[in-house]
């Protein structure tokens, strides 16, 4: 655990590392703040630039624009009782009613202060678990891998919003996706159509930034009122929220517990740990502390649970391959791309890209915890900037970024089509979470599947004669069969009309 | 046809869905079999796996008609225009209007059009938008082009500012 730790100092203290880390805190809190946008959006926005940077930069980077737009959703959701992201829907709980008693101040720092230190627990988590299951997953053989894979697809469709059956439709077409290109077995062309710039594949970066950046631009365009200015209360810098949490020691413990917990299983996700949390921090609380109208536990167990998920979902995504949701497999992503496959070798071979990963996911939040609270002015300064400055300009970032990838109009062309698709899929309710992790998954499955097959002497009896990968596939099976029994019950009611548009996921 | 219409988007989704497996089968009969990458043991059969993805997802599209046929999708996704969907559509073709005359234009002269476009469909008033459109061009060029060394497209005209 150390070891790693010392492995990666080094590569993190360099001021490239300290200062891009730094940026991507303030661009996560900053992205986090405005309604619409989360973390998801705000990696996806800074990955074409993290390729021209160095592994540990790169990854502080974009970790901490995930770690600080978990947190900056709250700010909204306080502030205009409209959470930023979905993780801080249930902020808003206890958060807006602080606002209205004129203690928004209070409640945004709690918020900051609350996500940093949930988000450190869960580090401390990820550096002490994440060793300890690579030790374990150093047993997988092909056939383990295909059936973790294909647990990582089969639990985020079933978790995603929308229908299970949606959910698989959008995982295998992200398995479909990643088919695109040369056969790294046969040298063959697949699905290419005779275009030498699909002999790669389709980018994943473009596919990312068309499906959710894109499709985001969209319906916000949709969603009209470009002028408005939110009336928003001005906040100043204060440190008073610190003491204040000092009042709910175990509250913010068990919460952080919770959110890391609910993060390792993939799918999970941190809105459903951070309700989770706020109804066990209700059940235990005093009756006088009142939750629901402005109870400061009700933020704390919030905010502390979904930054807390993100520790936790960085362990199934660093030590197996398997990301835990949309966030963390855009991250996954751009981490094969640096040249860096996550899973159990990566800690055999590269312990110092790993430990960097895990400094730079402590500092993160370290950093969270000072920069978050001197620059809380800033962002509710931010709230008021009107959507039609906003748009073009998150427009025009997705299009270079996508474009500096390979200095290549073709990827703007694949960026388009995906955006197209994922405006269909989104209004036709299709979760796009599984769709990433599919086409991140695609090529691991796929070729541990036919090398599982190549290695056999029984065909596919290979896959549950090993003890491991039979239990692996027993999950899968169950989850499978929790899927058909799930789509046939809902398949019982009826239709009723979308009201609100859910950000994609 | 009512029910189509209450399930517009679903439709049209399920018809790209669909539409994937058969193109696998197609490409795996033609293309990859010409390639001699279509039969064989796991490792010279380029098609097994796409086939087997193809028919679950033939399987899961068959099964989502089925529910859309009998209604049973639980939100209807009509395909109705919301407030902002005219500009929404507009914005659409400006940029897409916008790649294709970006390799002949090149991005220090297709840009700041885009960007006023923009600006101006969203209701920013034309001196902003203007001044604005250039503002935002030029700052988004000086840190690919000046501080990531990305070659922009430079057109037909060269046009580089920052490199």
């Amino acid at each position: 655990m150390f070891d790693l730790l010392r492995e990666g100092l080094p590569l993190f203290l360099v001021p490239q590392a300290l200062v891009l880390t730094m940026l991507g805190i303030v661009a996560g809190l900053v992205i986090g703040v405005l309604p619409g946008l989360g973390p998801l959006m705000g990696i996806v926005l800074m990955l074409p630039i993290a390729f021209h940077l160095p592994p540990i930069a790169a990854m502080g980077m974009l970790i901490a624009i995930y770690i600080g737009g978990s947190a900056g959703g709250s700010i909204s959701a306080i502030l205009l009782r409209i959470p930023g992201t979905p993780l801080a829907a249930a902020t808003l709980c206890d958060g807006f009613p602080m606002a209205q008693k004129g203690r928004a101040q209070d409640a945004v720092g709690l918020a900051v202060a609350a996500s940093a230190i949930g988000g450190l627990v869960g580090g401390l988590i990820l550096l002490f678990f994440s060793p300890l299951l690579a030790k374990f997953a150093l047993r997988f053989a092909p056939p383990e891998y295909f059936a973790m894979a294909l647990l990582g697809i089969l639990t985020i469709a079933i978790v995603s919003e929308g229908s299970a059956l949606k959910g698989l439709l959008a995982g295998a077409l992200g398995l479909t996706l990643a088919m695109v290109g040369t056969d790294e077995f046969t040298n063959a062309y697949r699905f290419t159509f005779g275009n030498f710039k699909l002999s790669s594949g389709p980018h994943i970066v473009a596919v990312v930034v068309g499906l959710f950046a894109l499709s985001e631009m969209f319906f916000q365009i949709e969603a009209a009122g470009f002028l408005a200015r939110p009336n928003v209360q001005r906040l100043r810098i204060s440190f008073r929220a610190l003491r204040l949490l000092g009042h709910h020691k175990f509250n913010l413990a068990r919460s952080a517990l919770i959110g890391t917990f609910f993060g390792a299983i993939p799918g999970a996700g941190g809105d459903v740990s951070a309700f989770i949390s706020y109804a066990t921090a209700k059940k235990l609380a005093h009756p006088n502390e009142k939750y629901g109208e402005g109870a400061e536990g009700g933020v704390v167990a919030t905010e502390a649970a979904n930054n807390g998920t993100c520790g936790g979902a960085l362990i199934p995504t660093l030590t197996l391959g398997i990301p835990g949701d949309a966030s963390t497999a855009v991250l996954m992503g751009a981490l094969i791309l640096l040249g860096f496959f996550p899973g159990p070798e990566l800690f055999r071979y590269h312990p110092e890209i790993v430990g960097g990963i895990f400094v730079a996911y402590l500092m993160g939040n370290v950093i969270l915890l000072v920069v978050g609270i001197l620059l809380v002015p800033l962002f509710a300064e931010v709230l008021r900037v009107p959507k039609a400055w906003l748009i073009p300009a998150v427009l025009l970032f997705s299009t270079l970024g996508t474009y500096a990838l390979q200095s290549s109009t073709f990827d703007l062309w694949v960026m388009l089509t995906f955006g197209v698709v994922g405006y269909v899929m989104r209004r036709a309710g299709f979760p796009l979470a599984p769709l990433i992790i599919g086409m991140i998954l695609g090529g691991v499955l796929e070729s541990n599947f036919r090398r599982s097959l190549l290695i056999s002497r029984d065909g596919p009896m290979i896959f549950i004669e090993r003890p491991i990968s039979a239990a692996i596939i027993t999950i899968d099976v169950i989850l499978l069969i929790v899927i058909v029994v799930s789509t046939i019950r809902s398949s019982r009611k009826r239709g009723s009309v979308r009201t609100e548009e859910e950000p994609a996921r | 046809m009512q029910r189509f219409r209450d399930f517009a988007f679903d439709w049209i989704a399920w018809a790209i869905f669909a539409a994937i497996p058969a193109v696998i089968f197609w490409q795996s009969a033609t293309s990859l079999a010409e390639q001699d990458a279509a039969s064989g043991g796991p490792m010279e059969n380029a098609a097994l796996y796409p086939r087997i993805v193809a028919s679950i997802m033939a399987v899961l599209a068959a099964a989502l008609a089925l529910r859309l046929v009998l209604g049973r999708v639980q939100q209807r996704s009509p395909l109705e225009a919301r407030a902002g969907t005219r500009p929404a559509l507009v914005a659409t073709g400006v940029f897409t209007i916008y790649l294709i005359v970006l390799p002949y234009a090149g991005f220090h002269l297709a840009t700041p059009v885009l960007c006023f476009l923009l600006f101006w469909l969203l209701g920013i008033g034309p001196v902003a938008a203007l001044a604005g459109g250039i503002g935002l061009s030029l700052a988004t060029a000086f840190v690919f082009e000046g501080l990531l060394n990305v070659v922009l497209p430079v057109g037909a005209f060269n046009i580089a500012l920052f490199s």
